[in-house]
């Protein structure tokens, strides 16, 4: 009974990750209709410069972290105008080749950079863990900064979306361009912004994954991405509660199947799982579908 | 107000308008009418600046806006209701009209009201999502949310479309009161024969160039206009 209240937490806590990872894949999607494969691999970048900051420039660990978030929203502003803005009304195929050239641009350009050495990414999240039930199971202080995290960005992205002018104009663009742009919506600039708050997630999504897994290489955001890709697609693409749902299932999942059923085959089964949703539901979850009037 | 002199747009290698000038006067209603695909909702949407004229030249309010972004334009007074509507449709009534206003900080509460008066029916549907409306209530959301940014130019793409006729009336009537209350119409209608008895003057489109113009009553006797629209 307490192992599998563990394995479930630690199934929400990876889940999280998945997460806030996932809102990236699914805020881009659902604005610009794209899917952005490089957003794996700005994860990594997130973790390296964190790790630079702490360990070259002797940052305190906050400051490394803000430093890692600005400079990924950055970089997400300057992928999305140089890569993906010229290519607006290209077909998809043109924009998800782009988007796997910047991963591969972004991954080398890391090896390039930081080399392929494992880097040791330092524990930086210094909460003492709980204990509970007589000390028979323990909560990592990573485990509770991540959920927590997660809570807070869920909470904070949701109210900006319904409440704040920006999230409804991106509400607007997300729903339909031309409309948006005749309500007097800059719609580039939206799509500018919702690149850079995917971004300077996945630098949050960096840190906390190299937290709890810490060995760096710049691959290291490319299985995440792909997963948290699945979360998006599990949950419903283009939903937000969705991604946080799919991210969340996603992680008990595949924390179950390392458990219970077997650690080698644990990514097929969340695959398998996620190709038995989409037949039974192709929207994902909480994915839907509104038909036109005519 | 506004002056389309010469303009070419082309979709590709399609050469939609070839060639058009027209202008609207303030306090105008003016119809631009013509067949399927004579280019009526491209010229709209190149006003608008969606598309842009590959040569040629707009003016609105003596400012030359030839090739100036689209989202500028609601900010200087010129507003579409776009052809299919285009409301909205997973935000509720309030927040398309919100999105209407969106030029504005924060819209009074007058402006709703505003719309209200004109469309009763959406007061009652106020917090519905626009998805689920039929398509007339969709069509009154769509009008009532170009209101929302007060527009100097207000422009309209077959707003009858798919209506029933009492309700086509209604939809006139109430471009009537907008233009009572200040609000110069460029009208763009299939249904010829109403479009001309509200509107001052009219142009008619033909694959891309304009064939005729002149008032509204004129052409409504024209007896080239009775044969390819009104029906003889
Ligand atoms: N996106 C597009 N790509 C290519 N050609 C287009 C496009 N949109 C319109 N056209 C062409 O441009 C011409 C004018 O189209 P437009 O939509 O302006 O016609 P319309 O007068 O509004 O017709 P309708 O009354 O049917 O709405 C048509 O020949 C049409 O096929
Ligand atoms: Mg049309």
């Amino acid at each position: 009974m307490i192992g599998l209240i563990s394995n479930l937490i630690s199934g929400v806590s990876l889940g999280s990750v998945y997460a806030i990872i996932a809102l990236g894949y699914t805020m881009v999607y659902g604005i610009a209709k794209m899917l952005n494969f490089a957003h794996g691999d700005v994860i990594m970048v997130g973790a390296y410069i964190c790790f630079c900051g702490i360990n070259y420039l002797s940052l305190p660990p906050v400051v490394a972290v803000l430093l890692a978030i600005i400079a990924c929203t950055a970089l997400g502003i300057v992928i999305e105008g140089l890569a993906y803005k010229p290519l607006r009304s290209a077909p998809n195929l043109a924009v998800l080749i782009t988007a796997i050239g910047v991963s591969y641009f972004l991954q080398n350009s890391a090896l390039l950079i930081w080399k392929s050495d494992p880097k040791v990414f330092p524990s930086i999240i210094k909460l003492e863990p709980i204990h509970c039930f007589d000390g028979q199971l323990t909560i990592g202080g990573v485990t509770l900064v991540t959920v927590l995290c997660c809570i807070v960005v869920m909470v904070c992205l949701t109210l900006f979306i319904s409440r704040s002018k920006t999230g409804k104009a991106m509400r607007a663009v997300s729903e339909d361009k031309v409309a948006a742009q005749l309500m007097g919506i800059n719609v580039n600039r939206t799509i500018s912004v919702t690149f850079a708050i995917g971004s300077g997630l996945a630098a949050v999504a960096g840190v906390l994954l190299c937290s709890a897994y810490p060995t760096l290489i710049p691959t290291t955001g490319a299985m995440p991405g792909i997963k948290a890709f699945t979360a998006a697609v599990f949950g419903g693409i283009g939903s937000i509660p969705g991604a946080m749902l799919g991210g969340i299932l996603l992680g008990v999942i595949e924390i179950f199947a390392k458990a219970y059923i077997s650690t080698q085959f644990s990514d097929a089964i969340v695959f398998a799982v996620l190709i038995v949703v989409l037949l039974i539901k192709p929207t994902g979850i909480l994915g839907k579908k509104i038909s036109e009037k005519v | 107000m506004l002056k389309v002199d010469n303009i070419n747009v082309y979709y590709g290698a399609i050469h939609a308008l070839k060639g058009i000038s027209f202008e609207v006067n303030e306090g105008e209603i003016v119809a631009l009418i013509g067949a399927n695909g004579a280019g009526k909702s491209t010229t709209l949407k190149t006003v608008s600046g969606i598309m842009h004229p590959r040569t040629g030249k707009i003016t609105f309010l003596d400012e030359d806006i030839t090739h100036t972004d689209g989202y500028k334009l609601p900010a200087k007074g010129l507003a579409q209701v776009p052809e299919g509507r285009r409301i909205f449709l997973q935000m509720t009534v309030m927040e398309n009209l919100e999105m209407g206003a969106f030029v504005q900080k924060k819209p009074p509460q007058e402006d709703f009201e505003n719309v209200f008066t004109h469309f009763p029916r959406l007061k009652e549907r106020r917090s519905q999502i626009a998805g689920t409306l039929s398509g007339g209530e969709q069509q009154m959301l769509a009008m009532g949310r170009a209101l929302m940014s007060h527009p100097k130019l207000l422009m309209l793409d077959e707003p009858s479309m798919g209506l029933a006729p009492i309700l086509v009336e209604e939809i006139f009537s109430i471009i009537q009161e907008f233009h009572a209350a200040g609000t110069t119409i460029l009208l763009v209608e299939q249904n010829a024969e109403m479009a001309l008895q509200i509107a001052d003057r009219a142009y008619v489109l033909e694959s891309g160039a304009i064939a005729l113009s002149g008032t509204g009553a004129e052409l409504a006797q024209s007896d080239a206009i009775k044969k390819a629209y009104l029906g003889g």
